[in-house]
């Protein structure tokens, strides 16, 4: 579905405001700060990179499980589903509508159960709890969440792009790459059209790299002011991380975290 | 799902089944698409997905609306626009006979449809008679799109087997992995041929060898510099020299010599020469085409 990203529903429906996005977090936001808020997803995206790592599939599929994680909750407080849940779900669902092939859903079970107890054991004491039914179910949920949009459209096409008219510097490729992963541990993916979060990321990685492309960046026709908040959103997590230590903290935000009211027998 | 009363059932897609049924509130006659799910391990299966996600983002006349997804004790429902009938149906209501002007039409809203969903990247990759839907305006609209692929991400191969026999270009029937556009452009080729003939299929074959016969008796086998390395093609295997032994005019008797230049540029077995969408519409067959508005 290349090349068409304005007629798409990831434009149409999927480009937020983000007062929108402040109106639909309230309720988690009167529980967790900003900040908290913040880790949280950071932590889950971990979670969802691993599990996709562990599966073995391309960093496409890995960005658009986690695009469909956090629009699941832009509309929805984290107390609708255990994200624990939610992440696999959206691992799930992408890799098909990726057409990476279909992960048997107790092949699925399986990874979680042994990522859950290898890797993220200083999140959780016991065994991952849910089982296929419970993928199963929360798929339609998902499904009807995201309203069936299912095609999204990432920052990485278009970065290949830039990076040819650029010339070939791989090492700026590499890095810029880097940081196009990290942006997907801010809402930059649900307030900005990919093209931009390209740019930014790129932008970033010149910074890095002392790279001079200003008089580069100055012919492109884009909308300089968004991309210093794309910007500006990338590097205020990369300040947040200079300090935060996960796996100290992890466990005590999970637990303050509002949780859905039943959970499953363990 | 209470908003819709079933009316009847229509048939078997894909991945379910078609019921015709009434909006209990609009009173609106929709297409329902029961999705089964028995395969515990799949969930929603991936043809199913494909087709909504694909649908999604394509919105066009000359193809199938997807209105609605609903979502109820753990079945998926796909609501669709309604059409009267396919072509398949509309070919047995003929009796033999069909108005030039009709499959003029048709043939045009087809390229039309095709070369939108080329234009997104994306090939429907399974067009038959049955696909094609008919409404009473003489709309004609891509349906079941549970094939269909966006081929914006290059990925290794897309799988085989996807087009009925039938419809199958040569490329595809020798083992081709890599898919294009081609693909949909043969198939509208034979159902090109198989409308202005009233509905008699151009190439009925029972198996691949014998479909691709049929295919090489009437176009001619392909050579060398008809159709440079052919024979590297995965399943190639080699076939007697047929030379064309019937004229198009033999095989298409009712279509005028335009149409028959159009339907020759189709049926290109070489698929880097077949014809595109976008130029099959600007062909002068469809010169003195008059589309009703609606259409």
């Amino acid at each position: 579905m290349a090349g068409n990203f304005w007629q798409s529903s990831h434009y149409q429906q999927w480009v937020l405001d983000k007062q929108d996005l402040v109106r639909e977090r309230q309720y988690d936001l009167g529980i967790l700060s900003d900040e908290e808020y913040q880790k949280i997803f950071i932590f889950f995206s971990n979670l969802i990179q691993t599990l996709g790592e562990q599966l073995k599939l391309r960093q496409q599929v890995i960005a658009t499980a986690t695009v469909y994680f956090k629009r699941f909750y832009a509309r929805n407080s984290l107390k609708c589903i255990d994200p624990l849940l939610l992440a696999p779900t959206c691992v799930f669902l992408a890799s098909k509508v990726e057409e990476f092939g279909v992960i048997s859903n107790s092949r699925l079970i399986s990874i979680c159960q042994t990522v859950v107890k290898n890797k993220f054991s200083y999140a959780y004491s016991q065994e991952f709890p849910y089982r296929s039914t419970h993928i199963l179910e929360c798929e339609f949920y998902l499904l009807e969440n995201l309203d069936c949009c299912l095609i999204v459209y990432q920052p990485y096409r278009p970065l290949l792009q830039l990076l040819a008219d650029i010339g070939h510097e791989d090492q700026l490729l590499a890095l810029a790459w880097r940081v196009v992963n990290d942006s997907l541990r801010t809402d930059v993916c649900l307030l900005y059209p990919p093209y931009q979060i390209a740019i930014g990321c790129l932008q970033i990685a010149c910074v890095v790299l002392q790279k001079d492309l200003k008089a580069w960046f100055a012919e492109l026709n884009v909308d300089i002011e968004k991309i210093q908040e794309i910007v500006r959103y990338v590097c205020s997590l990369f300040e947040l991380w200079k300090t935060y230590d996960e796996k100290k903290d992890i466990q005590a935000l999970l637990n303050k975290m509002p949780k859905p009211k039943t959970q499953p027998s363990r | 799902m209470q908003k819709y009363e079933k009316l009847e059932k229509i048939g078997e897609g894909t991945y379910g089944t078609v019921f015709k049924a009434k909006n209990r509130e609009t009173l609106e006659i929709v297409a329902l698409k029961r999705v089964r799910l028995d395969d515990d391990d799949e969930g929603v299966p991936s043809s199913a997905l494909r087709e909504i996600c694909l649908l999604k983002e394509l919105k066009h006349k000359n193809i199938v609306r997807l209105y609605d997804v609903l979502h109820s004790d753990k079945k998926l429902t796909l609501v669709f626009e309604h059409c009267d009938q396919d072509l398949k149906k509309y070919f047995d209501s003929l009796n033999g006979e069909i108005d030039m002007d009709v499959v003029k039409s048709f043939m045009y809203q087809l390229l039309r449809g095709l070369a939108f969903c080329h234009s997104h990247n994306v090939l429907h990759r399974d067009l038959k008679p049955q696909n094609l839907l008919i409404n009473k305006n003489g709309e004609l609209k891509l349906a079941d799109f549970g094939l269909a692929r966006a081929f914006g991400i290059p990925v290794k191969c897309y799988s085989a087997e996807v087009v009925t026999l039938w419809y199958r270009p040569p490329d595809v029937l020798f083992g081709a992995k890599l898919y294009t556009t081609s693909i949909d452009m043969w198939s509208a080729g034979c159902i090109f041929a198989e409308m202005a003939n009233a509905g008699r299929p151009l190439f009925p074959g029972s198996d691949v060898e014998d479909q691709l016969k049929r295919i090489f008796k009437l176009l001619g086998t392909p050579t060398e510099e008809t159709w440079p390395k052919f024979t590297h093609l995965p399943d190639y295997k080699p076939f007697p020299i047929y030379h064309p032994s019937m004229s198009f005019a033999q095989v298409v008797p009712k279509l005028n010599s335009k149409g028959r230049d159009l339907l020759q540029r189709l049926l290109v077995c070489n698929p880097a020469q077949r014809l595109e969408a976008e130029d099959a519409m600007a062909h002068s067959y469809f010169s003195d085409l008059n589309l009703k508005p609606q259409q």
